[in-house]
């Protein structure tokens, strides 16, 4: 045994509260990891990526999801995404690094991030106090994904069901961005 | 007070009775009064005093065009000034107070001003106040700023919060009278997402003011309808109290949504709520506000707008007066007239500047055609009016109507230049529209109410049709048509003083003196004499200051000029546009991984860019921040120290060509950088100036980790996007920010190895022999939790930085504090990280300014002239590469009791203070626990060949002059060997 | 403003950080005879044009993207947003 143990810690300690028509979770569980494609390597990738998880390379604004519905990939620039998964052990990096053997460039990005699941009636109407992009069901469609800002903090949301959103956001900063999202809620609840 | 002046009729809720106090006199209202109309309702004509002469004044309108009835609102932290009570939505226990008076409102001492209104003229400041030079500051201006103004605010931090939003639409409809729901319903059909955003509290504009019929209903009830209608629709949102303030670039409008204002307890929510909306088409409906005619005092309680006169009655059920007499140019003046006249309130006359048949007989009421008014009487309010013709006729209201101006505001907020209509007398919209704008209604010049439907449903089927929805015209709607005719008239002509802006106190005498002192241009015309500045923006006044310019100067109105607006439409309070950023939210707040545990253990923490970063740790017994920061540096240099440094930028960057691209971007080599090893690196920007330093480790033949100074984390990354995708695009290569997924700590001093010893997993050998000086490599610590680690030093002392992912960042710092405690472990803060890297001589922001060079700061050998990469090419010019430059150095006081200061410039002993003898100046200081004394960096002219001189160090801020010794900026083990122990 | 992105769509411009001249891709051999004369040219000589202008913009709270924007600078109207990479690319290509 050795001598020192680490814990480890959540960004926002498990955060959950209920609030009128609105549900706020902290997501502690989600592993998440970027790949690169390399330069003119998208086609090796995404035959990887299509036999490994069972589907595509998620397009700009949207996301995929692997055949066992287990892992969901993100678009987040021109030549990356994201991989997003439950798991109990901080290996995911590992775990993907695997499955594409070098088919892409593999950064483990679980611990730069804090989640937040927003869900209810009442999430879509907190968010326009602070999200700028278009969440009309019409517009942003089930599983559709945007980088952009609330509170001046970089934000990855993503439409999970019809009532529910993911929010991704940097760990250093998740108190004040729970803090705007919080308010967001009281605000209209 | 009773609601003497309360009549039949109206919108009111009469079963609901609201208690109010204006002036502390309490009063009563009904549900859907504005203050304004439950003011009128009591009997209250005297409302407030003007701004310049401190003239009485009544409510002269019925919206948000009010230029005098501005209240102070509310009590204590939440009294708000220069309120409009034409706008104030009555509730149960509003209070209200006028403003603008020195005693009380019926006896103000300012009054006598008016007396001296023969020197308070236009440009009056500008000529009065301009000499002696002397009296400026402390006589002119305390005198100007304490009769500045009207309202008073409270002194106190605002208690109310405020947010901000986002919304997106199809269709953004300005306004919801007759033109606006006409167009919502048209487009809320058609399925379009429609925003239908107004002013008001009860939406539809004149309909409900008016008493035309549309179909078989009244224009009141046929709004209601319509809203019913449109609220069931699931793709139409109507914002009421919802002010568009604003047009800006590509389809974004700004709105005000007023959100508690109107109730007695907001219960804790924001306030205001300023909307960014996102429109692919707008429709301006916004109607269109009737003007006065100037005559000789024409300002007084009383005389009123017509249109308003007609608002108090049919939509609030009260008599402006007991005896009203109209003064008109165009047949509106007539429908108010007549619909008084209906309700049982004596007219006594209609006074028309038009040589025509009297349109229609009003009951009573002695018809003047062609009639034009002299004067009018009445000290705190109208008590009578006479005309040219001699008559004089008793009245407590006069409704003048000198036509109508379509509300342009929002077409001008980019190049819309309005223009002239003479069918209407009134400036139209014209010029460039913001794209995406349609303009419907009166707004338009459709002044009527059938061509304001029809124009509603029109613009509203081009904007859809340009949409792709499906757009079926429907029949048109059958509304009872009023006459709308008007032959322009401005103003009465005489000596006495007749008002054109009531707001600021422009008269017709004020702009023929502009004319005559040259500022004819309407731009000067403005400035000059303040007209359509303040709250109202000159909503009923610019146009008639216009046209009482263009006679002045023998021209036509559109000759002279046409008025344009700015954002906002009508005011927004600060707290709006600031939202929450107030106190701790004004920015976001980023917190380190051991921000708990230094919490704890007492961290003073200090703000370096958004981060919190622990400044230094107070111990029991130390009383000020030099003990802890000494002790800290002592006990670091003697046995071991740990320092969070997660605040530096980390990014990893991966590809086949990573390492040509870190040669690119780094001054000096990278390409042979082997794998398990680290390297320090300097950027310069492409003018050849340094830009940021750090290190870059490589992981792998694909993969490293570069890091960056805290301040620049995000540009440095935004510089590598640059590269890549602009500079070198084809080069595989990829970054990505993990500044904010590892905990990293430093870890340094003698007793380093030993304490990590106890930390690292045993299966990794960090001896020297193993994992030498800037060596890195992927370790596991405390029983197999993935870590990496760094020996790198920036103390100058054997040290470490040891990395682990963020969720066992709380952990490993316990876990090294713990582990260390036979060493006597120290955690230490950025000031004594400063102090150390000091000692060392490193440059940090306070030396690379953005304004060094490499050679300044002593590392001119590092930028490789072998290669291309960024900043190398002009990083040779002449100018950065002159031998007679300043060079960084280190300063030591020759008495080392002084205390240096930072900032200080550096003078030759005997040269006088003077720039031309300047040498340079002192970058950092600190006192150095290591040496016992006080110590420096600074760039000196010629520093490198100067070591050993003695020259001073001159702070005319501090007022010290200190003789200090050049020295190497190496102050501790200039030759490195600790770092490599 | 709104900067329609090539591969996201209409963007809000608070988005995006300005950079400037889109002439910035070109950049000079460092190495090659005149360096200094052609990164002095590259670096400081901008056109200030009272109409069509090519900036860069990077897509800093979003997807990392650098985007060469036509806009008016007298109406800021924008009529093209192109990819930086592909403008950066097919420049190289010309050369």
């Amino acid at each position: 045994m050795p001598e020192f143990a680490l814990a480890a810690v959540s960004a926002l300690d498990g955060y959950s509260q209920d609030f009128d028509g609105a549900v706020l979770r902290e997501v502690t569980d989600l592993e998440i990891v970027s790949v690169a494609v390399p330069i003119a390597g998208q086609k090796k990738l995404a035959a990887k990526i299509k036999s490994a998880y069972g589907c595509a390379v998620p397009k700009p604004t949207t996301t995929t999801q692997s055949k066992d519905g287990l892992v969901r990939l993100v678009s987040t620039q021109a030549d990356q995404f994201l991989l997003l998964f439950d798991t109990a052990t901080p290996d995911g990096g590992d775990k993907v690094a695997a499955q594409l053997n070098t088919a892409g460039y593999i950064t483990d990005q679980t611990d730069n991030w804090a989640v937040l699941r927003l869900s209810g009636p009442n999430s879509r109407t907190a968010l326009e106090r602070i999200c700028p992009v278009d969440l009309h069901p019409d517009v942003f469609a089930l599983n559709a994904s945007a980088r952009t800002h609330m509170e001046h903090l970089g934000v990855l949301v993503i439409r999970t069901e019809a009532d529910a959103f993911l929010l991704l956001s940097a760990r250093s900063s998740a108190k004040s961005f729970l803090h705007a999202v919080v308010v967001s809620v009281k605000n209209v609840t | 007070m009773t609601q003497d002046f309360r009549i039949d009729g109206g919108l009111v809720d009469r079963k609901q009775t609201l208690k109010f106090s204006f002036n502390g006199r309490d009063m009563y209202g009904y549900a859907g009064d504005t203050l304004a109309s439950a003011l009128l309702a009591n009997g209250q004509r005297l409302v407030a005093r003007s701004f310049k002469y401190h003239r009485p004044r009544g409510i002269f309108s019925a919206g948000s065009e009010e230029p005098n009835a501005l209240v102070h609102l509310g009590q204590g932290a939440r009294l708000e000034p220069n309120t409009r009570a034409t706008v104030t939505e009555l509730f149960d226990g509003l209070h209200a107070s006028s403003q603008n008076h020195r005693g009380s409102l019926e006896h103000d001492f300012m009054a006598v001003n008016d007396r001296l209104s023969q020197f308070l003229s236009a440009g009056f400041y500008y000529k009065t106040f301009m000499w002696p030079k002397s009296f400026w500051e402390k006589v002119y201006e305390p005198v100007i700023r304490a009769s500045a103004g009207l309202g008073k605010l409270s002194m106190q931090p605002d208690p109310d919060t405020y947010d901000k939003g986002f919304l997106h639409c199809d269709i953004l409809i300005i306004g919801a009278g007759p033109a606006g729901l006409a167009a919502a319903l048209a487009s809320g059909h058609a399925g379009a997402r429609v925003i239908l955003a107004d002013e008001d509290f009860l939406l539809g504009g004149r309909l409900n003011s008016d008493t035309q019929s549309i179909g078989e209903q009244s224009g009141a009830h046929w709004a209601q309808d319509s809203l019913a209608e449109l609220a069931s629709m699931s793709n139409v949102r109507i914002l009421r109290r919802s002010t568009v303030y604003g047009a800006f670039d590509h389809g974004i409008y700004g709105i005000l949504e007023r959100k508690t204002d109107h109730l007695a307890d907001g219960g804790g929510k924001p306030r205001h709520v300023l909307w960014r909306v996102y429109s692919k088409r707008a429709i301006l409906c916004a109607g269109a506000t009737e003007r006065s005619i100037a005559f000789a005092n024409n300002d007084r309680p009383g005389i009123m707008l017509s249109g308003a006169v007609r608002s108090y009655a049919n939509r609030w059920g009260v008599a402006a007066g007991k005896k009203v007499a109209v003064f008109t140019n165009n047949d509106s003046g007539w429908q108010t007239a007549a619909d008084l006249s209906a309700m049982g309130i004596s007219i006594s006359a209609v006074i028309d500047t038009r040589d025509i048949v009297a349109p229609m007989a009003i009951s009573g009421a002695a018809l003047v055609m062609g009639g034009r008014i002299k004067d009018t009487r009445g000290r705190k309010a109208l008590d009578a009016i006479t005309l040219t013709s001699g008559l004089t006729v008793p009245v407590d209201c006069l409704a003048v109507s000198g036509g109508w101006s379509p509300n342009v505001q929002l077409t001008c907020h980019q190049r819309g230049r309005p223009q002239w209509n003479d069918a209407i007398a009134a400036f139209v919209p014209g010029g460039e529209l913001p794209k995406g704008l349609t303009v419907a209604g009166a707004a338009s010049g459709q002044m009527t109410l059938a061509a304001a439907l029809k124009s509603g449903r029109k613009t509203a089927g081009q904007a859809l049709v340009d949409l792709g929805f499906k757009y079926t015209s429907a029949p048109a709607l059958k509304a009872s048509d009023e006459a709308f005719s008007v032959t322009p008239f401005w103003h009465v002509s005489g000596s006495k003083r007749a008002w054109v802006d009531l707001q600021n106190d422009v008269t017709t005498k004020d702009i023929k003196q502009a004319q005559r002192e040259g500022f004819q241009s309407v731009e000067h015309l403005k400035r000059y004499t303040t007209m359509g500045m303040a709250t109202d923006q000159g909503k009923t006044a610019n146009v008639l200051g216009l046209a009482v310019m263009a006679e002045a100067t023998g021209q036509s109105i559109p000759q002279t000029g046409t008025t344009i607006f700015r954002p906002p439409y009508s005011p927004v309070a600060l707290g709006a546009f600031g939202g929450r950023a107030v106190g701790n939210e004004f920015r976001p707040t980023r917190l380190t991984p051991s921000h708990k545990w230094a919490t704890e253990c007492g961290a003073v923490f200090t703000e370096t860019g958004a981060w919190m970063r622990a400044q230094w740790f107070v111990r029991a017994g130390e009383t000020h921040w030099r003990e802890s920061v000494d002790r800290e540096v002592r006990d670091t240099r003697a046995s071991v120290g740990i320092c969070d440094v997660s605040t530096l930028g980390k990014i990893d960057i991966q590809g086949r060509d990573a390492a040509a691209f870190l040669n690119k971007v780094y001054a000096n080599g990278f390409a042979r950088l082997a794998v398990g090893k680290v390297r320090y690196g300097i950027m310069l920007r492409e003018d050849g100036l340094c830009y940021d330093d750090g290190t870059t480790a490589r992981l792998s033949e694909t993969h490293y980790v570069m890091t960056t100074t805290t301040a620049n984390a995000g540009l440095v990354y935004q510089r590598l996007e640059f590269a890549r995708q602009c500079l070198w695009p084809d080069m595989d290569v990829h970054v990505i920010s993990v500044t904010d997924g590892w905990a990293q700590y430093a870890v340094a001093g003698p007793n380093a190895r030993k304490l990590l010893q106890k930390i690292v997993d045993p299966e990794h050998d960090i001896a020297t022999e193993a994992f030498g000086f800037m060596a890195c490599g992927d370790v596991t610590v405390c029983g197999g939790t993935a870590a990496r680690l760094f020996r790198i030093s920036f103390s100058g002392e054997l040290a470490y930085e040891i990395a682990v992912p963020t969720r066992y960042g709380d952990g490993l710092i316990r876990a090294l504090m713990s582990a260390g405690r036979e060493f006597d472990v120290t955690a230490y803060g950025v000031e004594a990280l400063s102090v150390m890297r000091i000692e060392k001589g490193h440059p940090v922001g306070s030396e690379l300014t953005g304004q060094t060079t490499a050679l300044e700061l002593g590392m001119d050998r590092m930028v490789s002239k072998t290669k291309d990469s960024i900043g190398s090419a002009l990083s040779q010019r002449s100018e950065l590469q002159r031998d007679d430059g300043r060079r960084l150095v280190g300063l030591i006081p020759v008495d080392t009791s002084d205390t240096l200061t930072a900032g200080a410039h550096f003078l030759d002993i005997g040269a006088a203070a003077k720039m031309e003898n300047d040498l340079g100046w002192m970058t950092s200081v600190a006192h150095s626990p290591t040496l016992g004394h006080s110590i420096g960096l600074g760039f000196v002219k010629l520093g490198h060949i100067r070591h050993g001189d003695v020259i001073r160090a001159w702070d005319g801020v501090r007022g010290t002059d200190i003789k200090v010794e050049i020295t190497s900026p190496h102050f501790y083990d200039p030759k490195g060997g600790l770092q490599r122990a | 403003m709104i900067i329609n992105h090539p591969l996201l769509g209409p963007r809000d411009a608070d988005e995006f950080v300005h950079l400037g001249d889109a002439g910035l891709i070109n950049r000079p051999d460092g190495l090659a005879e005149g360096a200094i004369e052609a990164f002095h040219d590259y670096l400081y000589l901008r056109d200030n044009p009272a109409g069509l202008y090519r900036e860069l913009w990077y897509h800093e709270q979003g997807d990392r993207s650098w985007l060469v924007v036509t806009r008016d600078t007298t109406t800021h109207e924008i009529s093209k947003v192109e990819l930086a990479r592909d403008v950066a690319r097919s420049q190289r290509r010309g050369q």
